[in-house]
């Protein structure tokens, strides 16, 4: 059965995938989030309600559990990071086999080799990229703890906003016909001209001088290694997702097609 | 009795119509695992995929 196989591809992939990031994390952006959160704690902010890991009171409840920093916050991120890398591989794959199946199965077809695959993958994987990274980021630039920004579910609505539309867009733009390409740039640009929700005031407010200057730094090396992280693994996810496709879904997928591997190594 | 009939029995009509529907519940399912992930508000969620979320860039406080 076709869900159970890709469940099963997307379970492997997102695996692989999560233990990859969390390694290619744990050397650049752990380490400033970690830094961050002691200007976080050293500083008094307005309302004292943001700081965590740390058995201090959470703005969600004065109880609120939270992993003991080492060993236990370390094994939580490798399985958040496992978990979103499994969710992500079961959005990307579904797509790849649709559009491959569209194609009656020749981007991905492997009797060619695993170059178009590995191609086709890494295209995916950047424009999984684009969509879930880089345009909310241009309006809502990656935060570190510590930080002051406008209010949680504005910011998730056009997140999740400029997501869609993302994905929307540039399906128009790569996917469909030339007539309708102009829509996929207007979506493209509408979360931009609706505009991500604004603080107002300082995103460091209640630190002292030199220790919003150091977040300030912080910051800008934390966006480029988020960047350079998250692009590193949907590179990696589109790469495995393709040749997952290629290699154990388009047998289901295409049953008109050369029936030699129909009923082939079902798993 | 031998293995060519098989692939008679696989009916292409009913299996193109199921695959759609089957990309598409995966797709739901992967939907639902990354809101868990990134959004959910339950503070045990928050604060195990806390690192998570600043790494990826979704809106965490």
């Amino acid at each position: 059965m076709l869900f159970r196989r890709l469940f099963l591809c997307a379970l492997f992939v997102g695996l692989l995938t999560g233990l990859f990031d969390s390694a290619v994390q744990r050397w650049q952006v752990v380490p400033l989030i970690l830094a961050a959160e002691v200007f976080e704690e050293a500083a008094t902010p307005p309302k004292a309600e943001h700081a965590h890991a740390d058995g201090v009171a959470h703005s969600h409840g004065p109880q609120a559990w939270a992993p003991q920093d080492g060993l236990e916050r370390t094994a939580y991120t490798v399985l958040a990071n496992v978990l979103n890398a499994i969710g992500s591989a079961l959005l990307l794959m579904p797509l790849l086999a649709f559009w491959n199946r569209q194609r009656a199965g020749q981007p991905l077809a492997l009797h060619k080799g695993y170059g178009a695959s590995v191609r086709y993958g890494l295209l995916w994987g950047a424009a999984g990229w684009v969509c879930l990274f880089a345009l909310p980021a241009l309006g809502q630039p990656p935060e570190l703890p510590g930080m002051q920004a406008a209010a949680l579910q504005a910011r998730q609505v056009w997140w999740t906003l400029t997501v869609a539309c993302g994905a929307g867009g540039l399906a128009m733009l790569c996917l469909v016909q030339a007539k309708w390409r102009v829509l996929g740039l207007g979506l493209l640009a509408l979360p931009f001209v609706i505009g991500a929700p604004q603080h107002a005031g300082s995103p460091f407010a209640g630190m002292e001088a030199d220790v919003a200057l150091q977040m300030q730094q912080l910051v800008a090396r934390f966006v480029v290694a988020t960047a350079v992280a998250s692009a590193l693994q949907w590179l990696l996810l589109g790469t495995l997702s393709a040749l997952a496709v290629a290699r154990w879904l388009s047998p289901l997928l295409n049953p008109v097609a050369p029936a030699t591997r129909l009923e082939g190594t079902a798993s | 009795m031998n293995a060519s009939p098989s692939l008679v029995t696989v009916n292409p009509t009913t299996a193109s119509a199921s695959v759609p529907a089957q990309l598409v519940a995966a797709l739901l399912l992967g939907l639902v695992m990354l809101y868990a992930v990134g959004f959910s508000e339950a503070s045990v969620a928050h604060n195990a995929a806390h690192d998570v979320r600043h790494a990826t860039g979704r809106p965490c406080h």
